[in-house]
């Protein structure tokens, strides 16, 4: 009840207010997204709704340029002994955390300790094989691995390595506490609605890609949920809402209507893929796999859900990431074949009177259920009847995982829909390296060729390595990309609202931005 | 016609001859029949009438207000929505008529027994019962589908079994009054058996009572069924069901309305339809209700 | 009437309990492995899901699980949400007074709809207002509320652009509270008309009539509290009508309820959150009909020795 009464009061004292300090009354921004965050803690999550507000609320080591090459941040320098195991960093002196409590190694350590604690992150192995983290002196901190690790400094830009504050130690956090270093601090989490985050008054910006180097110069951002398309499309139209995803259709008429700006992220580094139940019959036979390839056709399936705003996309990594390289991809890709697909099933014994069944696999958000509706219509013709499930992305992992390691079932295999995003080529190996994330495709070739892009440093030879990977992921149909982006890269922002921001793997910045 | 002693019913009830016409004459069961023949009639000739495949991508242009190719228009794959309406009936009838099939055959069970039983037996039932009653149907078809996955065929069973403590009730009600009526009591002190005295004595009277409730039960089936559609946990792609229809016409209210108006409709059209014709039914079989 | 209340919450501990022991049951009917379900996603490794599994207590007999997860409920712990990792009885008690503001606004709008127009339908009973009514509610009685909410929403909110649903303010609830609540304003219509024509023909109100007094002391004193009786014994079934219902209009207007988390729950199949929320609505309802009973017995006291 009394949200019915502070309802009626706020719109109440905001207009008084407003008309007496005309100009001075809070500038709020808000921001509405179709789901929520599923922590506050970068150890428990992995969604990119979750991401994005650990973007503002905390800070990394280092941070990705516009193109997404990783440069200093709260790290100053670093150094890395000859044998690539030991990497030195040294801090920024005088940061603050949202506690008032300084930001030295003591909190890097606790990050990575908690990383790899009793309740490991769900993304400790993107950490790479830290054997243990050393405060040298309150501005130096030392990491030592047990093998080298290419990756290790670009994942030390991305949100998933977060630094923590050590002063997060009650139970609540994650939950309705979460103390870092970022730009904005956080007031409240109300799970399924909205978290409301301040100005950070102590905010000093070392490596982000912003003009604004100081606070943030608005007051709060407010990033709200609000699932339905429509409703956000609503909210923009009355200015409850400052920025929000419009829905996909409306967008011809938004831009002719020429009030609201569209804003396109690049370089976000989402792949949308298809990958199959390995196990089991019919896609542990390659040939079942190369016809859905070659019975599907993605770029008729964008232009129609997605109209100009989608690329197609030939690699098993995204636009933007290191190795990507379309021409190179496109020579082991499956163009559109209808007929080659049905001639391989016809080879496997499938035809008119004895159509493969199956189920795909989907998760919720971007149209993808529209694509995947498309992608039904076309594998019906070719004889291929796949029934379509939709479900959040943490229930699809673990069925997928399941599906995998399940050799017994009479079911028939699934395949699915699968998006990842992810900054370096390295999520190849999370993904495909024995045991794999989701204990699918691994040969003991592919583990070889692997480990090479994970050990090599020097560029050119990691860009051989990569496109070795790549090229035997596509010829053996175990991995096909679709397209990118995948999700939420498009924004509609009032035009009041200048210096909105989004970075390389789509992480909105707010630093710049002013209302007018 | 003159009246003969075999023209005389032998149990409580109108003759057969003379249902259909009594229903015909009051409005309520004259609309309600109609309307349920009309949907009987799509989801028979939907594979003739329906003027393209529905699911059929590209059978238009995408988003094409109604029209004379389209009647209804097309959606957002091009699919033609009038066909697709037509389709739907088909599953409509499905859920309608296997949701109630389940609840209705189950909760009779149930209810019979535990009225004729008596005692602890009864109480324990009936607390039961009550029990799952309080959780709501739609807590139980959630539960239900929890557990077992999403899915259409999933979906009507979650309703069948979510409904059975409704059924269940009313027959207990039913089998409660009928027991203090002269002819059952007639019936025991005659010596009848257990089996007898439910299935020959109670069941035909109860029986009235549960047509009335049944018709009625399928405008609810159906309203469950496309609301766990429309929320996703129901009917899949690409089936044309009514509720899943709506859950995808959301995105595109502003700019495709009709996607959203005609699946709607028909839910709507065909709910009432069950409950006029549930209220028409109720008229003939119990006259003491004709006055409301 | 003290024993009266008593009785109805020990009926109401009863329906209570054996939500616990029917909470405890469902997990165990999932098909598969509850753990690898819940937790073996993206990088688990089967060592993690078997130390997940003790945590959790899900390698014990049935039996023990239950005392295990009594002795919790009696610490209001009802354990902790797989998404995010939160303690459920926290969500669902941050989340659930959207819902009760939603079912009472809702309430408020069924009751002064449905039963003004239900007393005015019967009060003309016979004429054409009497008949237009009806069909206006067994058209509401039969319209699919989701429906209604998408129609209401496409008019208001896009078309004219009076009203939004962004953000959780009292402006954003008038459109879900009126399609919940015109939706069950069209049952209580019909049972008000019902109820109400029963009591107009009572002997009493005839008898008050022919005494003289005026017509309007006639409708409001006698007919409409006796009236009320029937009617507030139903308004205990319409609450647990109207949450159940809240579970789709909350989807519809993403209004952040306890119902649209049960919709979240079930796709993320997050058990023990489904759980929390079954326990917690069999609780909401049957604590309400305990309300409702007490009123009922207030109203009328032939009840309370019933």
């Amino acid at each position: 009840m009394t949200r019915i009464v502070m309802g009626l009061l706020k719109p109440a004292l905001i207009g008084a207010f407003a008309l007496y300090a005309g100009g001075a009354a809070a500038k709020d921004l808000v921001w509405a997204r179709y789901g929520d965050i599923d922590s506050l803690d970068p150890h428990r999550a992995t969604s990119t709704l979750s991401m994005q507000v650990w973007d503002q609320v905390y800070d990394t080591l280092l941070a990705f340029d516009e193109n997404g090459n990783p440069r200093p941040n709260l790290a100053k320098s670093w150094t890395v002994s000859d044998d690539g195991l030991v990497y030195t960093f040294k801090l920024h002196d005088g940061i603050k955390c949202h506690d008032g409590t300084p930001f030295d190694a003591n909190d890097v350590k606790f990050t990575v300790d908690r990383a790899f604690g009793d309740n490991p992150s769900l993304t400790k192995t993107s950490w790479g094989p830290i054997t243990k983290a050393q405060v040298v002196d309150p501005l130096t901190v030392r990491i030592t691995m047990s093998s080298r690790f290419g990756a290790f400094l670009p994942f030390l830009g991305d949100s998933f390595s977060s630094m923590v504050c050590d002063s997060n130690t009650a139970d609540t956090f994650g939950s309705s506490t979460a103390i870092g270093t970022g730009p904005f601090k956080l007031v409240n989490w109300t799970k399924g609605d909205e978290v409301v985050l301040a100005k950070n008054p102590d905010y000093h910006n070392y490596g982000k890609p912003v003009e604004n180097s100081g606070p943030p110069h608005i007051d709060r951002l407010i990033v709200r949920t609000v699932p339905e398309p429509q409703t956000r499309l609503a909210a923009l139209r009355t200015g409850e809402v400052q920025v929000a995803e419009p829905p996909f259709d409306d967008i011809p008429a938004i831009k002719k209507e020429g009030k609201l700006k569209i804003v396109v992220a690049k370089n976000t580094g989402q792949n949308v893929f298809w990958e199959f139940t390995i196990s089991r019959p019919p896609f542990n036979d390659i040939r079942a796999r190369k016809a859905v390839a070659y019975a599907t056709d993605p770029q008729m399936a964008i232009d129609i859900i997605y109209g100009g705003l989608n690329q197609r996309e030939w690699c098993p990594i995204a636009r933007g990431v290191f190795g990507n390289d379309q021409d190179f991809c496109k020579q082991y890709g499956y163009t559109y074949n209808p007929d080659k697909a049905k001639a391989l099933l016809k080879e496997m014994g499938y035809g008119p009177d004895n159509p493969l069944k199956t189920t795909m696999f989907v998760w919720t958000g971007g149209n993808r259920h529209k694509l995947a509706e498309i992608f039904q219509s076309q594998l019906a013709q070719v004889g291929v009847e796949a029934q379509i499930e939709i479900m959040d992305i943490g229930t699809m992992n673990a069925r997928v995982k399941a599906q995998n390691e399940d050799k017994t079932s009479p079911e028939a295999g699934t395949f699915d829909m699968m998006t990842w995003s992810w900054y370096d080529p390295d999520i190849l190996y999370q993904l495909w390296h024995s045991p794999g994330a989701y204990s699918g495709f691994q040969t003991p070739e592919l583990d070889k060729l692997l480990e090479k892009t994970r050990t090599t440093i020097d560029k050119a030879e990691r860009l051989k390595a990569v496109h070795a990977v790549i090229k035997y992921l596509m010829e053996n149909a175990a991995h096909i990309g679709l397209y990118t982006p995948g999700w939420e890269w498009v924004f509609a922002v009032q035009p009041e609202v200048k210096g909105f921001k989004v970075g390389a793997f789509l992480h909105p910045m707010f630093q710049d931005v002013t209302i007018e | 016609m003159t009246a003969e002693a075999t023209d005389i019913p032998a149990i409580e009830g109108p003759k057969q001859r003379g249902f259909l016409r009594a229903l015909l004459t009051s409005p309520n069961g004259a609309i309600g029949l109609a309307i349920v023949a009309l949907l009987v009639l799509a989801a028979l000739t939907a594979s003739w009438v329906a003027p393209y495949d529905p699911l059929r991508m590209a059978a238009g242009p995408r988003l094409q207000p109604p029209s004379l190719d389209h009647w209804m228009g097309t959606d957002d794959f091009g699919r033609d929505v009038l066909s697709r309406i037509l389709y739907g009936a088909r599953l409509t009838l499905q859920i309608g008529v296997i949701a109630v099939g389940i609840s209705l055959t189950s909760g009779l069970l149930l209810g019979l027994v535990a009225g004729y039983a008596s005692g602890w037996v009864e109480r324990i039932l009936m607390r039961l019962v009550d029990v799952l009653f309080s959780f709501t149907e739609i807590v139980i078809a959630l539960s239900c589908l929890a557990i077992f996955g999403v899915g259409l065929t999933n979906a009507m069973i979650a309703i069948g079994i979510a409904s059975i403590p409704f059924y269940a009730r009313v027959t207990h009600s039913v089998v409660l009054v009928e027991k203090n009526k002269p002819y059952f009591e007639g019936a025991v002190s005659v010596g009848a058996g257990h089996l007898r005295l439910i299935f020959v004595h109670l069941l035909p009277n109860v029986v009235p009572t549960l047509i009335v409730v049944g018709t009625l039960g399928v405008s609810t089936a159906v309203l469950a069924a496309a609301g766990l559609s429309f929320l996703g946990l129901g009917a899949q792609p690409p089936q044309p069901e009514w509720g899943f229809m709506l859950s995808a016409s959301r995105d595109l209210i502003s700019r495709a309305p009709w996607m959203m108006i005609f699946p709607g409709l028909a839910i709507a059209i065909t709910v009432l339809g069950f409950n006029l014709l549930g209220d028409g039914v109720r008229e003939v079989l119990d006259p003491r209700q004709r006055e409301r | 009437m003290i024993r009266f209340i008593l009785q109805r919450l020990v009926a109401a501990a009863v329906t209570i309990w054996i939500a616990t022991i029917a909470v405890t049951i469902l997990i165990h009917l999932v098909p598969g492995d509850p753990v690898r379900i819940m937790y073996g996603s993206f990088q688990t490794t089967p060592e993690e899901l078997d130390a997940i599994r003790t945590r959790l207590g899900l390698d014990q007999p049935i039996w023990i699980q239950y005392l295990y997860y009594i002795e919790r409920l009696f610490h209001g712990d009802l354990g902790r949400s797989i998404v995010g990792d939160q303690p459920v009885l926290d969500i669902l008690l941050t989340r659930f007074p959207a819902t009760l503001e939603l079912t009472l606004a809702s309430l408020a709008i069924a009751i002064v709809v449905g039963m003004s127009l239900g007393f005015y339908a019967a009060y003309k009973r016979g004429t054409w207002i009497d008949a237009g009514s009806m069909v206006l509610a067994i058209v509401g009685v039969s319209m699919p509320h989701f429906w209604l909410g998408l129609l209401l929403l496409f008019l208001f909110a896009l078309k004219l652009n009076w009203l939004s649903v962004a953000g959780g303010d009292w402006k954003s609830l008038i459109l879900p509270a009126m399609t919940l609540g015109l939706a069950n304003a069209a049952v209580l219509a019909r049972l008000t008309r019902s109820a109400m024509i029963d009591i107009f023909d009572q002997d009493f109100v005839r008898t008050a009539r022919a005494k003289g007094l005026p017509k309007t002391l006639v409708l409001y004193r006698h007919a409409l509290r006796s009236g009320l009786v029937p009617i507030v014994a139903m308004l205990g079934l319409q609450f647990a009508y109207l949450m159940g219902g809240a579970i789709v209009v909350e989807n519809v207007f993403a209004w952040n309820g306890v119902g649209r988390l049960a919709i979240e729950a079930v796709f993320a199949r997050d058990y023990p959150l489904i759980q929390g929320f079954i326990l917690f609505f069999a609780t909401v309802v049957a604590m309400a009909s305990v309300v409702v009973d007490v009123a009922y017995a207030f109203l009328d006291p032939r009840i309370r020795y019933s």
